[in-house]
């Protein structure tokens, strides 16, 4: 939590005459950017996510098991990555347009694709962000909401207004997790916004730090960032404060889904599979192609070093996170008091602002840290003034725990809302200790969650990129930064190889937790 | 227990701020103790407190902002002649900047390689380097390609170019970068954002040359000319020309060079649709910009260092780098690729490469203020 504060505390800094600058050129249309992007992708892709949750839960349809994973795996796509592909295959000479104008003769008048815009920009960020969306809904709705959905079924609710009624208001805490966590990615988004020429809060603080070498200023506006996410946070607390649903019978068993029949059902799949095609399928298949083109230039022998740092990083930061966030959530929900809470959302806060603020943030509390540990470091005879923790992985898993912290606490904060307090206090008045109850009665129950949770930040991690430029050790190298080089010297066919490499790892975790999940 | 926990939880807020306050306090520390050292090095002298470090590694530690395969595989070749092992951390220059600031003395880097002059003399600017002292790099590199005290050396160069559709632009109606911001290209012209360096440098060196008042004229001109919002890389702005869009576009040499080279056909058509015009021969010069190699004040690798400079500035690596990667070559004894023999010499503007870095503030204060998005 420390580099969080050391952002916020950027706020306190003297001003100087470059933030004069950024207030009166920049600030409002980068502001209305910013939020235009948020309100628009935060609203598709709830808009998204839910529907395809509840289809998939409420409903039987052709191909309805596929999806009900296969709908999750948009998320092995880094944003960035997804914006490259898009846009060069329907550029000039992308596939699209190189087809119809040499098989068909058809020129397509410029302009007519333009997916680098800021519609294009909400599109890729729906696409490839609404699983956070899907995944927590559905996981919630699956395990917790059966008793209610299936008695207002009895009553004879139709079907839209059994989704408007009941299902909307019963998910929300879910859906609000997962749209966060949308919103969160879109704030904190450099990649796709700078590429696509987007004015946003990020890469207004990007220009002030790169343009002008001001790195207070870009922290101040990182910190006012911060101060609107907390903000966002407050009120969706205030929001909810009188809507608790806990259940009220102890089964917590699956929903059964309703037949669904006929055109409804062919509809279903087809919609399904219209996402899928676009969100997973169309960008993985071109980058397939672009890999077989380039292959055999690419290749290299340091390609599986990069797969294991990718994956080995990632896993050991998700780990601790998985600890953390149980253990503080759990803390949050027993005290129940505003100050649990506001220490617990500041430390999700890290996911919404960029993550060179976050390095920043973590590079300066490492360096401290090792001046103080100087005396140690003399005394092991490692010399005078040695930088031993900042040059270690050690900080850049600090930085992963840091900033993606929130993946993993808003998908274990959500299942807690849903688990009544009563399991707890009654284990408890049954003489079991508190340790006790939280493993026999609590994990069992949260385990969906707990599952969510770690793919959703595993898989995060993984795609990250700007953390892991900054605060890596000397040769480390990983798929993101491979497929960085790449792509930042506007070489996207020879990026094909490590993203796609990047993707097929992050495909991999995710189906084997689905398995380990199913087996269960 | 209520209670307990409440006392718990409080009990470790309670630390986290005395941590924080531990935090700012060694920060303040921190900056005290590094101008003492710095100034302690300059008393002492290099010997005494390098001599036991180079001893113990034949090593050497590069922190990158270049991101070519080139480069890697030109260390690696360095690394079998001299045994020398070169450790690499890439990133953006900026944000390496920052981490080498915030290092210190203790900076495990020898070496900050990058692209553009403007920041390679910022970081000059901010302390973090020191000569380079060679008679070797100073025979390979010409005076003009290096910092004017050899705290960084050119590696290779790029130039700013006009690139046109050849079917609808005749090369004679093209001048000058001024020209192009005259209502003679008025929704024909396509720029990348004004947010990336190269377009910042280019203006930087025109007001350096034409002064802040024409300089500012020139930029509100090109944001009038746009035929469309500026998106994309240099590579999309040839594109752009060849699918109709505009008509010309200002992009950097070695993209075109890797168009032509491209493992995909429908690229190598696109180099083949388009043009290239050196502007500004008859007047001021091309813009050119650098990459450049600069040593780190607190280098604890001194000699590997220069070493690897020497390497990479010699004909060979030259020859590579220009090669594979379509840059001019610092080292005049470089093999030239031929597509960059094919354009000939060309007049560069012969500026000082600080100015970029210099007037790199007024450039972003000016594109924002004529709305060069």
């Amino acid at each position: 939590m420390l580099p969080i504060l050391y952002v916020l505390l950027g706020l306190f800094r003297p001003t100087n005459e470059n933030w004069q600058i950024v207030k009166q050129y920049l600030l409002t249309d980068y502001v209305l950017g910013s939020a235009k992007l948020v309100l628009f992708t935060g609203f598709f892709a709830a808009l998204l996510g839910v529907v395809l949750a509840w289809l998939v839960v409420g409903y039987t349809f052709p191909l309805r098991r596929f999806f009900r994973w296969a709908l999750v795996l948009p998320l092995a796509v880094p944003p960035y990555i997804a914006a490259y592909t898009y846009s060069t295959m329907t550029s000039y000479t992308g596939f699209i347009q190189s087809t119809l104008r040499n098989q068909f003769d058809i020129k397509l008048p410029p302009g007519t694709i333009e997916i680098m815009s800021s519609k294009g920009a909400i599109f890729i960020m729906t696409l490839f962000l609404f699983p956070y969306v899907f995944m927590l809904t559905r996981t919630f709705l699956e395990r917790q909401s059966a008793s209610y959905i299936e008695n207002a079924r009895l009553l004879g609710r139709s079907r839209l207004s059994l989704f408007i009624k009941v299902v909307l208001p019963l998910s929300r805490p879910a859906i609000i997790s997962g749209v966060m966590l949308v919103v969160f990615e879109v704030f904190s988004d450099y990649g796709v916004a700078s590429y696509f020429g987007m004015q946003t809060v990020s890469t207004a603080i990007f220009q002030t730090w790169f343009g002008m070498y001001d790195v207070d200023s870009a922290i101040r506006l990182a910190a006012w960032l911060l101060i609107v996410i907390i903000g966002l946070f407050v009120i969706e607390r205030f929001l909810r404060r009188n809507r608790q649903f806990n259940a009220t019978t102890s089964q917590s068993r699956p929903l059964k889904p309703q037949q669904m029949k006929g055109i409804a059902a062919w509809g279903a799949t087809a919609f399904c599979s219209i996402i899928f095609l676009l969100a997973f399928i169309v960008p993985l298949t071109q980058i397939i192609v672009w890999t077989t083109w380039t292959y055999h230039k690419i290749w290299r022998a340091d390609f599986i070093d990069l797969m294991v740092n990718s994956l080995s990083g990632a896993a050991i930061a998700t780990a601790v996170i998985m600890i953390i966030a149980l253990l503080s959530a759990r803390t949050a929900r027993m005290l129940s008091s505003s100050l649990a809470y506001g220490v617990s959302r500041l430390m999700t806060a890290g996911y919404a602002i960029p993550g060179a603020i976050v390095a920043i943030g973590v590079l300066a509390v490492f360096i401290a840290l090792d001046q103080r540990l100087s005396t140690v470091y003399e005394w092991l005879g490692k010399g005078e003034g040695a930088l031993v923790l900042s040059l270690s992985l050690s900080m850049l898993i600090t930085g992963y725990i840091i900033r993606f912290m929130a993946t993993g606490y808003n998908a274990i904060e959500s299942g807690y809302e849903k688990l009544p307090r009563v399991y707890t206090e009654a284990s408890r008045t049954l003489g079991r200790g508190n340790t006790k109850s939280f493993f026999k009665v609590e994990l069992p129950l949260l385990k969906g969650a707990v599952i969510t949770g770690f793919i959703l930040t595993i898989v995060e991690i993984m795609k990250e990129l700007p953390l892991t430029l900054l605060l890596r050790p000397f040769n480390f190298d990983t798929l993101a930064t491979r497929t960085y080089q790449y792509a930042i010297d506007e070489r996207i066919y020879d990026a094909a190889l490590p993203s796609l490499l990047l993707i097929g790892i992050s495909l991999i975790s995710v189906l084997l937790i689905v398995r380990l999940e199913k087996e269960k | 227990m209520q209670q307990r926990r409440n006392y718990v939880f409080l009990m470790l807020t309670f630390v986290l701020v005395m941590a924080l306050i531990a935090g700012c306090g060694a920060g303040n520390n921190n900056n005290g103790g590094a101008n003492k050292s710095a100034n302690g090095t300059k008393t002492t002298g290099e010997a005494t407190a390098e001599e036991p470090e180079t001893k113990t590694g034949g090593e050497v530690n590069i922190y990158t902002a270049r991101h070519y395969d080139v480069d890697a595989d030109l260390y690696a070749k360095f690394t079998e002649q001299t045994g020398i092992k070169v450790n690499v951390v890439e990133g953006k220059a900026p944000e390496l900047i920052e981490k080498i600031k915030r290092e210190g003395t203790s900076t495990p880097a020898d070496l900050f390689i990058t692209v553009d002059g403007g920041i390679l003399n910022t970081a000059k600017t901010a302390e973090l380097l020191q000569p380079v002292v060679s008679e070797v790099i100073d025979a390979q590199v010409p005076a003009e390609l290096r910092d004017k005290d050899s705290h960084w050396i050119g590696l290779s160069t790029r130039a700013r170019v006009i690139v046109y559709a050849k079917d609808r632009v005749n090369p004679s109606e093209l001048s000058t970068y001024e020209d192009l911001a005259t209502d003679k290209w008025k929704g024909k012209l396509m720029v990348r954002s004004s947010t990336n360096l190269y377009n910042l440098s280019l203006l930087a060196s025109l007001i350096s040359i034409n002064g802040e008042k024409e300089a500012e004229a020139w930029a509100a001109g090109i944001a009038a000319n746009l035929a469309r919002d500026p998106e994309g890389g240099d590579r999309d702005q040839a594109k752009a020309i060849v699918a109709g869009t505009g008509d010309v576009a200002i992009m950097n040499t070695y993209y075109v060079g890797n168009l032509a080279a491209s493992d995909v056909e429908e690229e190598r058509k696109v180099a083949e649709q388009i043009g290239v015009f050196f502007p500004n021969q008859q007047t001021t010069g091309t813009h050119i910009n650098i990459s450049g190699a600069a040593l780190i004040k607190h280098s604890k690798n001194k000699e590997n260092a220069i070493k690897l400079i020497e390497y990479l500035t010699a004909p060979e690596a030259q020859s590579i780098i220009s090669k594979t990667n379509f840059e001019f070559p610092v080292n005049k004894a470089a093999e030239l690729p031929e597509l960059l023999k094919s354009w000939g010499e060309f007049k560069s503007q012969g500026i000082d490469f600080a100015a970029y870095g210099e007037l790199n503030p007024k450039a972003v204060e000016i594109v924002n203020k004529v709305g060069w998005k």
